[in-house]
């Protein structure tokens, strides 16, 4: 097998942790938040997604499309019932609560969805285009496409539009933001709910290679979290950046180290790249004032 | 009279603007020692880089804390070491110690743990032996208390000392700030607006508790604040600065007179 | 302190003595079981929630004094238990080797993870415990010579000084351990350690600037979360006799947050509520119940929604709801005085 296949292979993984890990940054850059139940939340409307899917027999297409509302307004429903009302507590009891939402959606989907693991069709189930002696299935090509394009628009929105700048000034500094006459709390709504549809897609995308279960997401939490720590959480692009090289670090270990711990070691290996830049790879440090 | 604390160039950016430049002066022994200047003229930023909360980018604080220390801490030989570089949680060992501008007290707990924490540095007693309560743990914290108990009767609060600080009214928490410094046994204590929220008569009697301070322990201070009554009235020297440069310095009568502390402030009267 | 108090007075007043009471009390429970009056299943069910108390208890001092998270609660446990069972069955070494492996080796790992972890944000810490969890969980999985993978890791009642244990010896080693950790919490957080501890919490900047060097204080209240719950799954271990690599998921480590949110930060008998409300309620009283019973994500919801009201509305948990029941009592036979109810939230800013 040559070079370029895991690469390949890798940039489609990569285009789920990218998802997943924007999610992650619109929350903590609007809200302060560290969004543990991302996972989860896309956990929850993914599995929507496949229980319209099998149930009522509706194209997938239809059955996202019923997966994002979900997500929207799990998204709204969790800013405006949760999260916006602890404006007094603390990062950490914000984060706590996130963890509570995990466990929370946890419960919920077996109760609401069944608790037989349930598939998901590709999006394009077969056909392959071929680089050289590497493959990529036209599934595989259209994720890749549908991350970096998501993730391309929402730059765009973030840098040129209107909402963009709203949503980058609650980011930079809420309280004047506020002042401005920028209204925070539709931003937090709008970036909760980004960040559920995000979530769902993320959770669409790898259900295909594995089944629809309470747990499905687990891995693609933790990684999407260790992206953004790797690519720092002073910028949109950098979490973006940290999902597809680890995507592709993890793939090229997996392959040429262990196929049993090369997801592992990587893990470590970011851990100890934290000793050398602690803010990440586009992170810039700052001061804190006294 | 030698120096306890000689700031040598002290120059910090934040970006791209320049909060301090090129800032130098010195405390001498048991001196009061005011810093005063208009608001923005990087007081504060004085204080926390003189405390290592910053870094300068260019510059040196020198500090002189007894050769007894000097030797605990592994300078043999010099008589100053330059803090620079040192951690935060490391400066209060040499004996300079601070207030804080909101005061800083634990709220949960007793008037007297309270000032037990300004000994944090002192206790000996290993980890393991404060989680067995071990004897010489028990020893050392009952000789701790002792001492803290005569902090607070110093600040004539001790009658205060095992209630809960949280509770208590603002002049009384500010003098157990007071009183948490005096444990570290200071060469030097940075004031920082010890006035503020303070009463006419209170303030008055801030003055003596900071003069008497000094000719108890034999420490020097160093004084930021708004409050000029205070200033002139306790201040052997005064420094004043404006927007982060060395304006003047003198004695109280000498700074009153001067022009140019005169014109910092004038500008600043409309917007204040 | 100028009256000088009965020996009796002084001993009710000593915190020690009650632990030690507390620890009399619940060593009645296997003596009820053996009578019959207790089903034994109930008896187990309180024992694990003893053993979820220390755990919890160690949590407590790092997420009520430093602020800090550990997602990885689970992976420590598992490792106490795995290395309990190895030290004791393979190696053939006895429970006391068995019980300082499963101290030692998960505070080392844990004190490392905190050393790359804790400089740069708090928050890392949980990122951070959370992988290492989740590498722990495959190395239980993986690991054959060390946990025999997912067919599970069949252990045996130990022999203390000589002494073949049953279940209801083994329940007694676990009340013995709790009584013990809910006194070393105690010492910690009153005296030097606490104060520090304390100070870091309120404001880091002042405590830096009173000497306290946060890193390591941080460190230290990891440290000591880690060694309880490497004691606390070698209890575990030996109190079940097996150990499943699914045991130590990241929903243990959630329950366990859970239970130290909803009895209430710093609060030590708080904890030991905490641990009975997240895992003894749903065993005894909502899996009883009918048709929901049956419903499987139940006590996930439990304890989900728990963790959210109580950060919503009782910061302080279970304990804050004690202080201010008694606050009230206190108003009724006294009402010229003010009762003063110290709200804060939760962990530092």
């Amino acid at each position: 097998m040559g070079l370029l296949q895991p690469l390949l292979r890798s940039l489609e993984t990569g285009s789920v942790y990218a998802l997943a890990a924007l999610g992650i940054i619109l929350v903590w850059r609007t809200s302060r938040v560290m969004h543990f139940a991302q996972g989860s939340m896309g956990m929850f409307s993914g599995t929507a997604v496949a229980f319209v899917l099998n149930r009522t027999g509706a194209p997938l297409w239809a059955s996202v499309l019923v997966g994002a509302v979900v997500a929207i307004f799990l998204g709204f429903a969790v800013d405006v019932a949760v999260i916006r009302r602890l404006r007094r507590a603390t990062t950490v009891g914000k984060e706590i609560v996130t963890l509570g939402l995990i466990m929370v959606f946890l419960g919920l989907a077996p109760i609401l969805f069944g608790t037989e693991p349930m598939l998901l069709p590709k999006a394009i189930p077969d056909g392959a285009i071929t680089i050289g002696d590497a493959y990529l299935s036209y599934n595989g090509l259209l994720n890749i496409c549908l991350g970096v394009a998501i993730a391309a628009t929402l730059f765009v929105v973030l840098q040129k539009t209107k909402i963009g700048l709203a949503i980058r000034a609650t980011a930079s500094d809420d309280s004047t933001a506020r002042l401005m006459g920028i209204p925070t709390r539709s931003v937090t709504m709008l970036a909760w709910a980004t960040a559920g549809v995000l979530g769902m897609l993320a959770a669409v995308m790898i259900a295909p290679a594995t089944t629809v279960t309470p747990t499905f997401m687990n891995t693609v939490q933790v990684t999407a979290l260790f992206a953004c720590v790797l690519g720092g959480f002073q910028t949109f692009y950098g979490p973006v950046l940290g999902a597809y090289l680890i995507a592709v670090a993890g793939n090229y270990l997996q392959l040429y180290v262990s196929s049993v711990w090369g997801e592992q070691l990587l893990y470590l290996l970011i851990l100890l790249f934290l000793l050398v830049r602690p803010n990440g790879l586009v992170g810039k440090t700052y001061l804190k004032k006294v | 009279m030698s120096d306890v604390l000689r700031v040598e160039g002290l120059s910090i950016s934040f970006g791209g603007l320049k909060a301090l430049d090129d800032l130098s002066f010195s405390v001498a022994d048991t001196e009061v020692f005011g810093l005063i200047g208009p608001n923005g003229a990087g007081k504060t930023t004085v204080f926390n880089c003189i405390t290592q909360f910053y870094r300068p980018d260019a510059g040196a604080v020198w500090f002189a804390p007894g050769a007894e220390r000097l030797d605990r801490a592994g300078h043999h030989g010099s008589d100053a070491i330059d803090l620079v570089g040192e951690p935060v949680h490391r400066v209060i060992r040499y004996g300079l110690v601070r207030t804080f501008q909101n005061v800083e007290i634990i709220p949960e707990l007793s008037v007297l743990d309270n000032v037990l924490i300004g000994g944090h540095v002192d206790f000996k007693a290993s980890m393991l032996s404060q989680m067995l309560r071990l004897p010489g743990a028990r020893k050392e914290e009952a000789q701790y208390r002792e001492k803290a108990r005569e902090a607070l009767s110093f600040l004539s609060i001790d009658h205060l000392a095992d209630q809960i600080a949280g509770g208590q009214p603002y002049g009384v928490r500010k003098r157990l700030e007071m009183a948490r410094t005096l444990m570290a046994e200071p060469r030097l204590i940075i004031l920082d607006e010890p006035a503020a929220g303070l009463n006419e008569s209170e303030t008055e009697q801030l003055a003596d508790t900071i003069r008497q301070i000094r000719d108890r322990f034999g420490c020097s201070v160093l004084l930021v604040e708004h409050d000029m009554g205070l200033v002139m009235n306790v201040c052997d020297r005064i420094c004043a600065i404006s927007f982060g440069k060395f304006l003047a310095l003198g004695t109280p009568e000498e700074i009153q007179r001067d022009v140019r502390v005169h014109e910092a402030y004038l500008g600043e009267r409309d917007d204040d | 302190m100028s009256d000088a108090p009965t020996t009796a007075a002084r001993l009710a007043r000593n915190p020690h003595v009650g632990f030690v009471v507390f620890g009399a009390l619940l060593m009645l429970l296997p003596v009820l079981a053996s009578s019959g009056l207790l089903m034994t299943s109930t008896l187990m069910t309180l024992g694990f929630t003893l053993i979820y108390a220390i755990v919890a208890m160690g949590l407590n001092l790092l997420l009520g004094y430093s602020g800090l998270i550990s997602l990885g609660t689970a992976g420590f446990m598992g490792l106490g238990a795995y290395l309990a069972a190895y030290v004791q069955d393979d190696l053939g070494l006895g429970f006391w080797v068995a019980v300082l492996a499963a101290l030692v080796i998960p505070t080392v790992i844990g004190v490392l993870v905190g050393v790359v972890s804790l400089r740069v944000r708090s928050i890392y810490l949980a990122i951070a415990t959370l992988t290492i969890s989740e590498i722990l969980l495959k190395t239980f999985e993986q690991a054959e010579w060390f946990t025999h993978g997912t067919a599970g890791k069949q252990s045996r009642y130990p022999v203390l000084f000589g002494v073949q244990a049953d279940r209801a010896v083994v329940f007694l080693i676990i009340v013995v351990a709790l009584v013990l950790v809910m006194m070393l919490t105690h010492n910690i957080v009153h005296g030097q350690l606490g104060r520090a501890l304390h100070a870091m919490r309120a404001s880091e900047v002042a405590a830096q600037a009173m000497g306290v060097n946060v890193l390591k204080y941080k460190l230290f209240a990891f440290a000591v979360a880690t060694m309880y719950a490497g004691l606390a799954g070698a209890l575990y271990l030996f109190f079940l006799k097996s150990s499943y690599p699914s045991t130590w998921n990241l929903f243990l480590s959630l329950n366990v947050v859970a239970m130290v949110v909803v009895g209430g930060l710093r609060s030590i008998y708080g904890t030991v509520v905490g641990a009975f409300v997240i895992f003894a309620v749903p065993e005894l009283v909502l899996k009883r119940l009918p048709v929901i019973g049956d419903v499987s994500g139940l006590p996930y919801i439990f304890s989900g929604v728990l963790i959210i009201v109580a950060i919503m509305f009782f910061p302080q948990g279970l304990r804050g709801l004690w202080d201010i029941g008694r606050g009230l009592l206190a108003r009724r036979r006294r009402p010229a005085e003010p009762v003063e109810t110290v709200r804060d939230e939760v962990g530092v800013r």
